[in-house]
């Protein structure tokens, strides 16, 4: 015991003049992520970040921050910023992308962060934001910033004119299909479930369909299952599950069997022509699948008008579940090696994801943050507190990002995306999957070195 | 200044002092090479280091960050590659275009080049007209063309209209995607080849022609039996430019088709792009690299022997 104590004071005694030296050290970190463009310097966001960057600098005199403007091709500069050397210390990057850095060793467990600053607690965030970034190992990998679960958006006015009533929390997917049946209308006025309906003069559709994993990968956790193994070792199993076939049947059926969703090339016409936007905004599809960005799209639009637009919740079959697009911060591996920079780091990211510069987070209209106590204060001060109140409640379900989970997850999504295209096109559900399962394990064993 | 090659240089070579010799002993050449001496670095920084470096790369697992981590896998990219369905569906889809690009944008360029060889008035102006398309961006390009072919509101499908044709989703149908994507690029290089051809044209003996016409030959015999053998070497040069330049189709297709729709244009060298750039999986998309070499490489060959064969060894 006498000898563990002696260690110990001898460890702080050592430690302590570094610590004290990091502490007055002058360092420069180099940030991508909290730029303020001069042509945004008005905006509440700049305005926000500036008395950020003002108050952290007051509290740490040492410690200049260098706000670096975001390269067009992140991800891909990033890859070569570290292989150089060159790459900012504190970046903010987006989860889907996250796993390929991890796998390379180049994200700062912020465990160390955790233990340097005291005030750094993990409380303040959400938990399914959190998540996106622990492992069941103990690892967190950068710290939340913000993000969006996916809901569906619905135009009240399309409802309105097919009669129908508004969706409410806790819809089920036979919900949804009635629903859209309901709101596709042709040119007289009649509805999917007329027997007079004339499929060939639509002017109303009830729903979207389209083929990215990224809109529809939920279906599949909405019915009990996965497209993928938990250790991304393969799909087998998963993907070609009768559970997940049966989610992939109910979606692609929304287009080709109940006509609710127009199919891919007529989609594809459509939006040519008016830009789904106006589509959606116009009445011409009444429902469809999206994060917290499309408001700002659509409240910028010259058709939009605030009963025009309201979101809810997923529906659920044997699940309630939904994914979360996020980004977090990040701090570059390297800085181990630089106590000094490596505190100052974590000291920025504490003040990054405290409620002061999160509560900045609802001017911006593009996500919901990460921080609890500022996603709940924003619901408030939302400019469209109904919407808000339903991205901030449908968080709770929300799953993390495959990306950030598994490094390969972009060839696998690619391969699902073009099974989900030749599927809406007409092609047979089993032989599809199974080209998929094929092609996907393949990739799997590749990357795994089988 | 001495005449003589260094001693070290003598004393490291075996067979080749010759041409150090002869370089050495001619202030010209040396000041020759001095002068090529920058594209020399140039070229060996950005061509062949990175040429020698996605040859080794394609035997690695490199992921594209730091060298940590890297393994010799050996010939298991090739090996992987011969089984990748979606490559050799690209790999089908470029040859289709090229098979399509080629000939038609020779045939297209070749009238042109013919009417504007003409002294009309006003000719170079036409000629301006018809080059502009190849100075321009590829972006402007596709933003005009996705306009021009639009399946309800495009001049295209107006025109189909108003002589009695149904409209076409140009770009929206796995059938037409490719060729219309073929007609863009026809149109878009057509003044290139035009330039090319007309060169060719102007090289031809106005006495020939002259002979022909007092043998009684038409216009089309004439055509025939002197311009089209006398453009052989024009010919040969723009069918292999043709091939190796169809054969890496990128632009457009990320541009406007990104691949689809059902995989459609999704072509070799969009696929190595996504693979290199999206995937970060370097190594294998070296080996995509250096097998769609191999191919243009091939087609390149077999066109030097059919040339060959046909006794005409002008160009190379």
């Amino acid at each position: 015991m006498r000898k563990m104590l002696m260690t110990l004071t001898l460890v702080i005694v050592l430690l302590t003049p570094l610590m004290v030296g990091a502490q007055d050290e002058e360092v420069t970190l180099r940030v991508i992520g909290f730029q303020v463009v001069p042509e945004e310097m008005d905006t509440p966001l700049a305005q926000a970040r500036l008395k950020v960057l003002e108050d952290f600098q007051a509290e740490h005199p040492n410690v200049t921050i260098e706000a670096l403007e975001t390269p067009p091709e992140f991800d891909t500069q990033l890859l070569v910023d570290l292989a150089a050397g060159t790459a900012p210390d504190v970046w903010y990057q987006d989860a889907s992308t996250l796993a390929r850095l991890v796998d390379t060793g180049n994200v700062l467990d912020m465990n160390t962060c955790l233990d340097l600053v005291p005030e750094l607690t993990l409380d303040r965030f959400t938990p399914s934001f959190l998540d996106i970034h622990r492992r069941e190992t103990g690892e967190i990998w950068g710290l939340p910033d913000g993000g969006t679960p996916m809901v569906i958006y619905y135009n009240p006015k399309s409802f309105d004119r097919a009669g129908v009533p508004y969706p409410q929390d806790g819809w089920t997917w036979d919900d949804l299909l009635e629903t859209a049946q309901l709101l596709t209308l042709d040119a007289e006025g009649r509805n999917r479930l007329d027997p007079d309906f004339d499929a060939e003069n639509v002017e109303q559709w009830g729903f979207r369909a389209r083929k990215y994993t990224f809109e529809w990968i939920y279906r599949t956790w909405e019915n009990g299952s996965d497209v993928i193994a938990p250790d991304g070792s393969t799909v087998s199993g998963y993907l070609d599950s009768p559970e997940t076939i049966e989610a992939i049947k109910w979606m692609r059926d929304l287009a080709l069997e109940y006509g609710v969703a127009p199919g891919p090339t007529l989609y594809d016409q459509m939006t040519q022509e008016l830009g789904f936007l106006t589509l959606f905004l116009q009445g011409k599809v009444a429902m469809f699948d999206r994060g917290h960005w499309e408001m700002v799209g659509l409240a910028a639009h010259e058709d939009y008008e605030p009963g025009r637009v309201a979101v809810i919740g997923q529906p659920q079959n044997t699940n309630r579940a939904t994914v979360i697009y996020e980004s977090g911060w990040m701090i570059n591996a390297a800085l181990k090696d630089d106590p000094a920079k490596l505190l100052a780091a974590c000291q920025f990211v504490n003040t990054l994801t405290d409620v002061g510069f999160q509560s900045t987070k609802v001017t911006t209209g593009l996500e919901i943050s990460a921080n609890a106590e500022a996603a709940a204060a924003a619901v408030e001060e939302s400019e469209w507190p109904e919407v808000e109140k339903v991205f901030v409640d449908e968080a709770q379900y929300g799953r993390l990002p495959y990306g950030a989970l598994y490094a390969n997850w972009p060839t696998v999504e690619s391969a699902l995306d073009s099974m989900m295209e030749e599927i809406l096109a007409g092609e047979e559900i089993e032989f599809a999957v199974q080209n998929a399962v094929d092609e996907i394990n393949r990739e799997l064993e590749r990357a795994a070195g089988d | 200044m001495s005449a003589q090659a260094p001693h070290w240089f003598e004393s490291i070579t075996t067979h080749g002092p010759r041409l150090w010799q002869r370089f050495w002993s001619r202030s010209n050449e040396r000041v020759g090479y001095l002068f090529i001496l920058p594209s020399l670095i140039h070229m060996a920084v950005f061509l062949l280091i990175p040429l020698v470096f996605s040859l080794v790369l394609s035997f690695t697992n490199w992921q594209g960050v730091t060298f940590q981590g890297l393994e010799w896998v050996g010939l298991d990219n090739y090996d992987f590659l011969m089984g990748d369905r979606r490559f050799w569906n690209a790999m089908g889809n470029s040859a289709k275009y090229t098979l399509m690009a080629v000939p038609l944008g020779m045939l297209v360029s070749l009238a042109i080049a013919v009417v504007l060889n003409q002294k009309l008035k006003g000719v170079y102006l036409f000629r301006t007209l018809f080059f502009m398309p190849v100075i321009s961006s590829w972006v402007a390009v596709a933003v005009i063309w996705v306009t021009l072919l639009d399946p309800t509101s495009g001049i295209v499908n107006y025109l189909l209209d108003l002589i009695g044709l149904p409209p076409v989703n140009f770009l929206g149908d796995p059938n037409t995607a490719l060729p219309a994507l073929v007609m863009i690029a026809v149109w878009k290089g057509a003044g290139f080849q035009m330039v090319i051809w007309l060169a060719g044209l102007q090289a031809i003996p106005e006495a020939l022609y002259d002979a022909a016409a007092i043998d009684g030959a038409s216009w089309w015999q004439s055509f025939r039996n002197v311009t089209l053998p006398l453009l052989a070497p024009t010919t040969f040069f723009l069918a292999v430019t043709g091939v190796i330049g169809s054969f890496q189709v990128f632009t457009s297709v990320y541009v406007m088709t990104k691949g689809g729709p059902l995989g459609s244009t999704d072509v070799v060298v969009h696929r190595i792009y996504q693979r290199a750039f999206q995937n970060f999986d370097m190594g294998y998309a070296s080996a995509q690299s250096w097998v769609l070499f191999g191919i243009i490489f091939a087609a390149t060959l077999l066109q030097l022997w059919v040339n060959r064969r046909r006794g005409q060894e002008i160009l190379f």
